[in-house]
């Protein structure tokens, strides 16, 4: 029998995020300096190699415009699609009153917690991205938010707008300098989706090892509105707690959320995802991977069917590759309609022996073959067309961490 | 050998000569598997004594792939399901140099009627025929010196047999080294198909009798392992 420690069996009492402590970090600062061209922007090799593992390229796609969040400045170029905008929330207030009354803060509650209540107090800046009615765009819009100090505070406000049979494909990398090891990271984003449109929005986080982050995201898709949300966490923050709400109010809407993750020891995960399936015949999935290396990894979703022929499955898996560390698996299903379709499963293990006894047979060496299966267990499906190929290596670097013997 | 406890397989003296292919016949759980498992070195069954001899090398304590790049080859019978891993990505791994000449793999894979499996998980939700189809194209990626098959013809219906003989015949064939290998089968269906140079019965653990395999194979078709079980030409002695 697995003897716990006395850490361990404190996690068990005291399973959850870690409360924040605001004075541990540096204060919010001030919204910094906002340029439409990178041109002025210097970044060392360091930078530039932490911007690219998460997706940002400078030389790619200049086509649908870029945003770059690098502390407290904003560094963004024009989209060259008519239709699309990209701007600084707080300019974007100011050219469109209209914002603050239909989207700022009208699907993500201002006063859900304390860093909500963060962004709403202090103003915070970030992405204002709309895609005009019937606009597709073809190509990723690549967004990066990048904490440059040591035990800072970014704290920001993103919306982003897709009107009637819009679509548009973002990518959104988090990451943080790479000698930091500490900071906290808040991230408010509002997502609206209008009848027939479609957002895919792929995250990607590569945090330092004391970093706490708190994104706090909540989309509204209207009538046979698409929203799919792939988020893939490469190298955790020390802790983040996120739980981002979907509203599908419209009639045939769906969502899909793809949710991979690696663990680290003394790392925290805790990733969820609610949706709420109030249009008829909408459906919603959650998918979640993670693989753990022995940090605490809290899979969590809950799908509410609460309309007519609403349809829901939530599939939550890990694996355990080393003889440390927590992966706590919570599907979970609400139905508030009798017409509610609903399913889920989960499934916690090792790495199947015999799978890599397989591969060996065949000729891969066996760090070879627990690396392929890893892979595999994180390939969920997610399109990965017209991403960096950076951002590829990535993820199979997730695979690759796995020097472990797994016997 | 054994699996735990248990002694499975009771003082097995098998030699296959070079150039060689023979047939291994038994009936179920006369530990026809556990002796190729053996060979492969998978690591649920242990070599309590003797030895494992391929090109002249003791290869006991080689892993399963250091075993694998020294020559041998497997297609198993119930291989794992491996969700996530296409089998192109597979063949990408494993082929060498010369398969990856698009041309080259392109024709086996029209040849063998390959390309629908190449972008599923590895044999997942394959039939028995499509399963040994699968096994077969990732060992013509290798050919390699020594082919062991798990009994190839279990689960395949008899018109998709003769494509498996084809094949398990395209492997062996174009070897510097020579046609060698051991495929095991209770049925013998597959050696319809194949040729095979001579034949052993294993029963309870041991290589029971050994000689032609056409004369064996009628025998084991009209009186079944019984006659086998009752023949007096026991250890190891050529089958009359």
């Amino acid at each position: 029998m697995k003897q716990l420690s006395d850490n361990e069996m404190k996690n068990m009492i005291q399973f959850g995020a870690k409360k924040v402590d605001f004075s541990e970090y540096g204060g919010v600062s001030d919204n910094g300096g906002s340029f439409n061209s990178f041109a002025g922007l210097s970044l060392d090799k360091n930078e530039k190699g932490s911007l690219k593992s998460v997706g940002f390229n400078f030389s790619g796609n200049p086509e649908p415009g870029k945003f770059l969040m690098y502390g407290a400045d904003i560094y963004h170029s024009a989209p060259c699609i008519p239709g699309v905008e990209i701007l600084p929330l707080r300019e974007a207030l100011l050219f469109y009153p209209e914002i603050k009354e239909k989207y700022y803060f009208r699907a993500v509650d201002k006063d859900q917690d304390e860093f909500t209540r963060l962004a709403s107090e202090k103003e915070r800046n970030g992405y204002f991205i709309r895609v005009r009615k019937d606009i597709k765009v073809e190509v990723p819009l690549h967004t990066a938010m990048f904490m440059r100090h040591e035990m800072g505070t970014m704290c920001l406000h993103n919306i982003v707008v897709l009107e009637d049979g819009a679509s548009l494909h973002l990518v959104t990398g988090c990451a943080s300098e790479c000698h930091l090891t500490g900071g906290l990271h808040v991230a408010v984003t509002e997502n609206f989706i209008g009848r027939g449109a479609r957002l895919t929005s792929t995250m990607i986080h590569d945090w330092g090892p004391q970093f706490v982050v708190r994104p706090r995201t909540a989309t509204i898709v209207g009538d046979e509105g698409v929203y799919v949300s792939n988020y893939y966490s490469v190298k955790p923050a020390g802790d983040i707690q996120m739980n981002p709400f979907t509203r599908l109010e419209g009639k045939n809407s769906s969502a899909k959320y793809m949710t991979v993750i690696a663990s680290f020891e003394n790392t925290y995960s805790n990733i969820g995802g609610t949706v709420l399936m109030s249009g008829e015949n909408s459906s919603a999935e959650l998918i979640s991977r993670a693989v753990n290396y022995g940090g605490t990894v809290v899979q969590t979703g809950l799908l509410i069917g609460a309309a007519k022929d609403a349809r829901a499955h939530v599939d939550c898996s890990g694996l355990m590759l080393t003889d440390s560390g927590i992966i706590e698996a919570v599907p979970g299903l609400r139905a508030m309609h009798p017409d509610a379709k609903m399913s889920h499963e989960a499934a916690i293990g090792r790495i199947n022996k015999g799978e890599v006894n397989y591969l060996q047979s065949k000729g891969l060496e066996e760090m070879q073959a627990v690396a392929l299966i890893i892979r595999g267990f994180l390939d969920i499906g997610i399109d990965s067309e017209g991403l960096d190929t950076e951002l590829e290596k990535t993820i199979s670097r997730m695979a690759e961490l796995s020097g472990h013997d797994p016997s | 050998m054994a699996a735990g406890d248990k002694e499975i397989l009771k003082g097995v003296n098998l030699t296959i000569p070079d150039n060689e292919v023979h047939s291994l016949f038994g009936p179920n759980g006369s530990g026809k598997s556990v002796l190729i498992s053996a060979i492969m070195g998978y690591p649920e069954y242990e070599v309590t004594s003797g030895e494992i001899l391929f090109k002249g090398k003791n290869i006991n304590k080689l892993s399963i792939d250091e075993r694998v790049r020294l020559g041998l080859g497997i297609s198993e019978q119930r291989p794992p399901t491996i969700k996530g891993v296409k089998l192109r990505r597979l063949i990408e791994i494993l082929a060498p140099e010369k398969m990856r000449e698009k041309t080259l793999e392109k024709e086996l894979q029209q040849k063998f009627d390959m390309e629908k499996f190449l972008d599923r998980d590895i044999n997942d939700g394959l039939s028995g025929g499509e399963i040994k189809k699968s096994e077969l194209f990732l060992l013509l990626m290798k050919k390699p010196d020594f082919l062991i098959l798990d009994e190839p013809d279990s689960g395949v219906d008899p018109e998709h047999l003769k494509n498996i003989g084809e094949m398990i015949n395209e492997i062996l064939q174009n070897k510097d080294s020579g046609k060698n290998g051991l495929v095991v089968t209770h049925s013998a269906a597959i050696l319809d198909y194949i040729h095979t140079d001579k034949a052993h019965v294993m029963l309870d653990g041991k290589i029971h009798c050994s000689g032609n395999p056409v004369v064996m194979m009628e025998q084991i078709r009209k009186n079944g392992y019984k006659y086998c079980i009752t023949c007096q030409n026991r250890n190891g002695r050529d089958c009359i």
